[in-house]
């Protein structure tokens, strides 16, 4: 019954912040075709790239389609409904939480899912047609890549709580957590056959990057059990830990009492 | 410079970037030749490559945001205050943002320097490399013309976000920033050459890892051509937007 009732709190937020969006239609289009056509733009690269090398280390351009695909989705979601995934160090520094504490609702789900951001859904959408185009047009392929790009969202949100949340602890801590949010998508973006040991391991725990792309990508090219079970594995911890961390933090926290208005 | 000298977080989480990329850069392309068991490709070898792209990524994330600057100033009528004063507008945007840019210049290729040497040692062509510095000098030159020329045309059409952003992929695919374009195909690669964008990012990058007196010749060359197109276009086109200059607020 709890539960039920924060999915249908949630889907009104979300529908709100679409709704709100809209308002301003040329830009929100703007915003998701620019986005699609960035990644296109970017992927340029890797059609070069594979033109010349044809294959490293078993990776190929399809893998890279599917690889592209599920980090360019999974982060596309995050961001759009969970926008405030990359102000919650401005918001907690700021002394904004005032708003959340203040009603009945889980402070860090409502404070993370009260922004959406209109380019998160071009970043999603241009995750599917890559896909797509890497020619993997089974259902249980795009199965896998669902179930791939939902666990990796979980992952990239909750890494950024983490690094956001160490504003409880250091005040200004946005620039540090642009910077885990960057070190997260461009390590997200390759193989990880290009990795050595000890990067692998840092792949896995500190940049958990593994769980939004490669491991993913490799589960949609063939069902594995262990994998399947590496990335739950991996979105459970990451989500644990970061509810730990923000709620740890807001015991922490010291009321900005200034008056604000939210819109 | 002392602007950029009051924001050292942001000056070195810049840096923080260039090490990122550089090191991923690093993994990618040692596995690469790796896999084709080449020590050369198209003339270039890993050591070459990487030194190639430390300058090229330099070049460009040492760059200012100049074109965002220009066009805000026309949208929001500050622009009215710098245009009176007994100096070339074009001129004092360029030396704002030369302070600014040498600095971040200086904190990339320390840091991206330092990166590449441990993975792959010193670089490849020393004391002849520092032919680098004038043709990044150049090279900087040319794109602020293109990007003061995107800036400007907000006397026109206001917002220009656009094609500041259609400019930025420009660079960064036919600029050579992400890959030589001595990998392109021969197709591409003779249309990039003849683009200014492979003479704002390839032509000191190439320079650096092969200073030949032919390669300087054509680089530079294509640099001091294009500095002088769009120099006069820039010109023409800032006269051209003073007539359609309208002033908001007061």
């Amino acid at each position: 019954m709890h539960i039920k009732s924060e999915l249908r709190f949630l889907s009104a937020l979300w529908r709100a912040n679409f709704l709100s969006l809209m308002e301003y239609r040329a830009s929100f289009i703007m915003a998701v075709f620019g986005m699609m056509l960035n990644n296109a733009a970017y992927f340029i690269f890797w059609f070069i790239f594979f033109d010349r090398f044809e294959k490293v280390q078993g990776w190929g351009l399809s893998d890279m389609f599917v690889l592209f695909g599920s980090v360019a989705s999974a982060f596309g979601l995050s961001v759009f409904l969970f926008g405030n995934v990359h102000f919650l160090a401005d918001i907690i520094a700021g002394g904004r939480l005032d708003y959340y504490l203040s009603l009945p609702r889980p402070v860090l789900l409502h404070s993370l899912a009260s922004r959406s951001s209109a380019s998160g859904l071009g970043d999603f959408i241009y995750g599917f047609i890559s896909f797509l185009l890497a020619g993997q047009f089974t259902v249980d392929a795009m199965g896998r890549f669902l179930l791939g790009m939902l666990l990796g969202a979980v992952v990239f949100v909750s890494f950024q709580v983490i690094a956001q949340s160490l504003a409880f602890w250091v005040g200004n801590a946005s620039m540090i957590a642009a910077q885990a949010s960057n070190a997260i998508v461009t390590f997200a973006l390759y193989p990880l056959t290009l990795f050595d040991g000890t990067a692998k391991l840092i792949l896995f725990t500190v940049i958990p990057a593994a769980f939004i792309g490669a491991v993913p990508a490799e589960f949609v090219r063939a069902f594995s059990l262990d994998r399947l079970i590496l990335m739950v594995a991996g979105a459970i911890t990451m989500l644990s830990l970061a509810v730990f961390m923000f709620y740890r933090g807001l015991r922490r926290y010291e009321s900005g009492s200034a008056i604000q208005v939210q819109v | 410079m002392i602007n950029a000298l009051a924001y050292p977080a942001d000056l070195f989480s810049r840096s923080f970037v260039m090490i990122l990329f550089m090191w991923v850069f690093f993994q990618l392309w040692r596995v690469t030749y790796g896999s084709t068991g080449q020590e050369s490709i198209s003339g270039l070898t890993l050591k070459d490559t990487l030194w190639y792209l430390m300058i090229a990524e330099t070049v460009i994330l040492s760059k200012p945001r100049l074109g965002r600057e220009i066009s805000t100033q026309v949208k929001d009528g500050s622009v009215a205050y710098l245009l009176n004063k007994p100096y070339n507008f074009l001129l004092y945007q360029l030396s704002v943002s030369i302070g600014e840019t040498l600095m971040r210049m200086v904190v990339n290729l320390v840091f991206g320097g330092a990166i590449v040497w441990l993975a792959v040692g010193p670089p490849p062509q020393m004391p002849a490399g520092l032919i680098v510095f004038p043709a990044i000098l150049l090279a900087w030159l040319v794109d602020f013309c293109m990007v003061a020329l995107i800036g400007l045309f907000a006397f026109v059409i206001e917002d220009v976000s656009a094609f500041e952003w259609i400019y930025s992929k420009l660079v960064l695919v036919l600029g050579g920033v992400l890959l030589p374009l001595d990998f392109f195909p021969d197709w591409l690669r003779t249309a990039s050459l003849s683009l200014p964008f492979a003479y704002t990012t390839y032509a000191p990058a190439r320079l650096f890892v092969e200073p030949t007196l032919e390669g300087a010749m054509a680089l530079i060359g294509g640099q001091l051509a294009w500095l002088a197109i769009l120099g006069l276009l820039l010109a023409f086109v800032f006269n051209r937007g003073m007539q359609h200059l309208v002033i908001n607020g007061g």
